[in-house]
């Protein structure tokens, strides 16, 4: 029995010192810990590391039950329990602080909470994400809004020009053998064209009419509210904008005489006088239209008397008492060469298309023309605005033919017309030729300006070559030349003053 | 009553003849639209992008028929690429300056 058990705890021993040096092996990283860090110890449920003490607790454990098999089961129990402990307090018995640098959380108690700084959490990162994105929502919305505001604009503008133009079409179709041209397709095919007018822009509306006798031609716009811009519209709404149509007649050399004459409305009359290049250079003042049995919104810019009460009879008053705001003016012009803002020089012989002229051979050509290129033309200009409580597409729909026959009346009214008075054809003739002389001055002018400026120009490139050329010499004769040419410029002033002493 | 029309006196339509209205807004906004893009993409500004959107968006409202279609179509793929690129680098939503 004694032997069996001196056997048995040799066995034991050589079984533990097996266990020790395996476990120095496998766990001399850990050699660090102290052994008292594990007298109370609780293996920890995460980690490797408190896997070693657990292991270690174990180890000790099967020691302690060895060595005193009389081990209480209280104490056993006591240390089974005692695994149970808290995780932190084994924290902090298993850590050493050496091994790590950073600040502990558990540091002094003393330092204030204050220095923690919580960032905000960005408002589409939590709960709800849309929510947040109202802003974008807000854009979309509006952006939305005028999408819809320009489809139903456009849908509007559209309509009425349809309804205008089917209630002119019958009588244009009489009056005028081409009705509707684009100026691109063969006269043979201009049949297929001619059903619609031609859409410039959503608000402009262009139909082409030719073939009449006194006329060359005559182009009915239609210029609406732009409804199809949101801002547009709710500008025209605030400034009392309306729609227009305009027809611009044009006549030959033979079929119109030489005057200007223009009845507009009080509120037009002004921009008028000041922007078209013919109004402000033949008819000097405003004068008012009750005179001539109109009303009192209304004032003329003539230059011969004779024509505006040959213009003015009586078909003209009775259609302007029938319809008392419709017209917004009426301008006749055989010298109508377009608006101030539409050419750089007033006097340019261009036609009225933006005569911006930006190259310097376009400048040429046009100073090389000696005549102006005016156009004879009558434009009258109607309001369109709904009338008696009827909306604006019926108004259109009845108003439109009783428009369009007084301007065939006026057309031809105008075309037949005759100065008879010497005197008026005298001042006539006089004001033309004073215009015409300013303008071959101006034209004069240019063309001296620019003869100056290539000559400048080779000068200039001329003695760049003879300072580039280094030659001695060359700068000398050139010097010479320039020299010469100054003398020269000077002589004639004097030679001048010497006749005038004789 | 006698037939008003001659053919012989037929004009052809010369687009020159038609009344010119001083109208720029639509290369104002194209330009505006153009400036705006190139903002939103360059400082990462989410509110230009979409005022881009809307310079374009007006721009076409107001352009002729006889205006280049090209400009109006590159003005308004260079607003919506504003937007999506802005919103790519950063999908946080847009905060208006003068707003916070």
């Amino acid at each position: 029995m004694r032997s069996s058990t001196i056997l048995a705890f040799i066995f034991m021993c050589f079984v533990c010192s097996i266990a020790k040096t395996a476990k120095d092996e496998d766990f001399s990283e850990f050699d660090d810990f102290d052994h008292d860090e594990f007298v109370d110890e609780t293996p920890s449920s995460t980690g490797a590391t408190p896997s070693t003490p657990k292991t270690q607790s174990n180890k000790q454990e099967s020691l302690r039950k060895e060595e005193e098999p009389q081990l209480k089961p209280n104490q056993i129990k006591d240390e089974e329990v005692s695994i149970d402990d808290d995780d932190d307090d084994d924290d902090d018995l298993m850590f050493d602080e050496e091994e790590f640098e950073s600040s502990d959380p558990f540091g002094s108690p003393n330092q204030p909470l204050s220095d923690l700084k919580i960032a905000e959490v960005p408002a589409n990162l939590t709960g709800n994400h849309w929510e947040a994105y109202y802003c974008e929502g807000i854009m979309i919305i509006a952006l939305l809004g005028y999408l819809i505001n320009f489809l139903i604009g456009r849908t509007k503008n559209s309509q009425l020009a349809t309804t205008i133009f089917r209630s002119q079409r019958d009588l244009l179709e009489k009056n005028f053998s081409l009705v509707g041209d684009n100026g691109q397709t063969k006269t043979g095919q201009a049949e297929e064209q001619t059903d619609l007018m031609l859409k410039e822009s959503e608000n402009l509306y262009i139909l082409w009419c030719s073939g009449r006798p006194l006329v060359d031609s005559m182009l009915l716009e239609l210029r609406f509210v732009k409804r199809q811009c949101l801002f547009n519209s709710l500008a025209a709404i605030v400034k009392s904008i309306n729609d227009t149509i305009v027809y611009t007649v044009d006549y030959s050399k033979e079929d119109m005489d030489t005057f200007v004459f223009c009845l507009a409305r009080k509120r037009c009359i002004a921009r008028l006088h000041r922007d078209m290049i013919d109004l402000s250079q033949f008819c000097l003042e405003r004068k008012a239209a009750d005179k001539k049995r109109l009303s009192g919104s209304y004032q003329m810019l003539t230059e011969l008397s004779e024509a505006s009460s040959a213009i003015i009879d009586t078909r003209i008053t009775d259609f302007m008492e029938k319809f008392p705001d419709a017209i917004e003016y009426i301008h006749v012009s055989d010298q109508y060469t377009g608006t101030k803002t539409q050419t750089t020089d007033p006097q340019s012989p261009s036609t009225p298309a933006p005569a911006n002229t930006g190259t310097a051979a376009q400048q040429q050509d046009a100073l090389n023309i000696s005549e102006r290129a005016v156009r004879r033309v009558l434009i009258v200009a109607f309001n369109l605005v709904p009338q008696n409580g009827h909306s604006l597409q019926v108004t259109s729909e009845d108003v439109c033919n009783d428009y369009l026959r007084f301007v065939l009346y006026l057309m031809d009214r105008v075309s037949l017309f005759r100065l008879t008075s010497k005197e008026s054809r005298a001042k006539a003739n006089k004001n033309r030729h004073r215009i015409e002389e300013t303008f071959l001055k101006s034209v004069n002018q240019q063309r001296q300006e620019q003869a100056q400026q290539r000559r400048e120009e080779q000068r200039r490139a001329e003695k760049e070559k003879v300072m580039k050329s280094d030659d001695p010499e060359l700068q000398r004769k050139w010097d010479e030349k320039e020299h010469k040419r100054e003398m020269k410029r000077r002589q004639p002033k004097m030679k001048q003053m010497k006749i005038k002493s004789m | 009553m006698s037939d008003n029309r001659r053919p012989v006196r037929v004009h052809r339509f010369r687009p020159a003849l038609i009344t010119q209205v001083d109208d720029a807004l639509p290369d104002y906004m194209n330009l505006m639209g153009m400036i705006f893009s190139m903002c939103s993409l360059m400082l990462k500004i989410k509110w230009c992008a979409w005022v881009a959107i809307f310079a374009a968006l007006v721009g076409f409202a107001n352009s002729r028929s006889s205006d280049d279609a090209k400009q109006v179509l590159s003005s308004f793929m260079l607003s919506i690429s504003a937007v999506v690129v802005t919103y790519m680098q950063n999908p946080a939503p847009m905060t208006i300056p003068f707003m916070q």
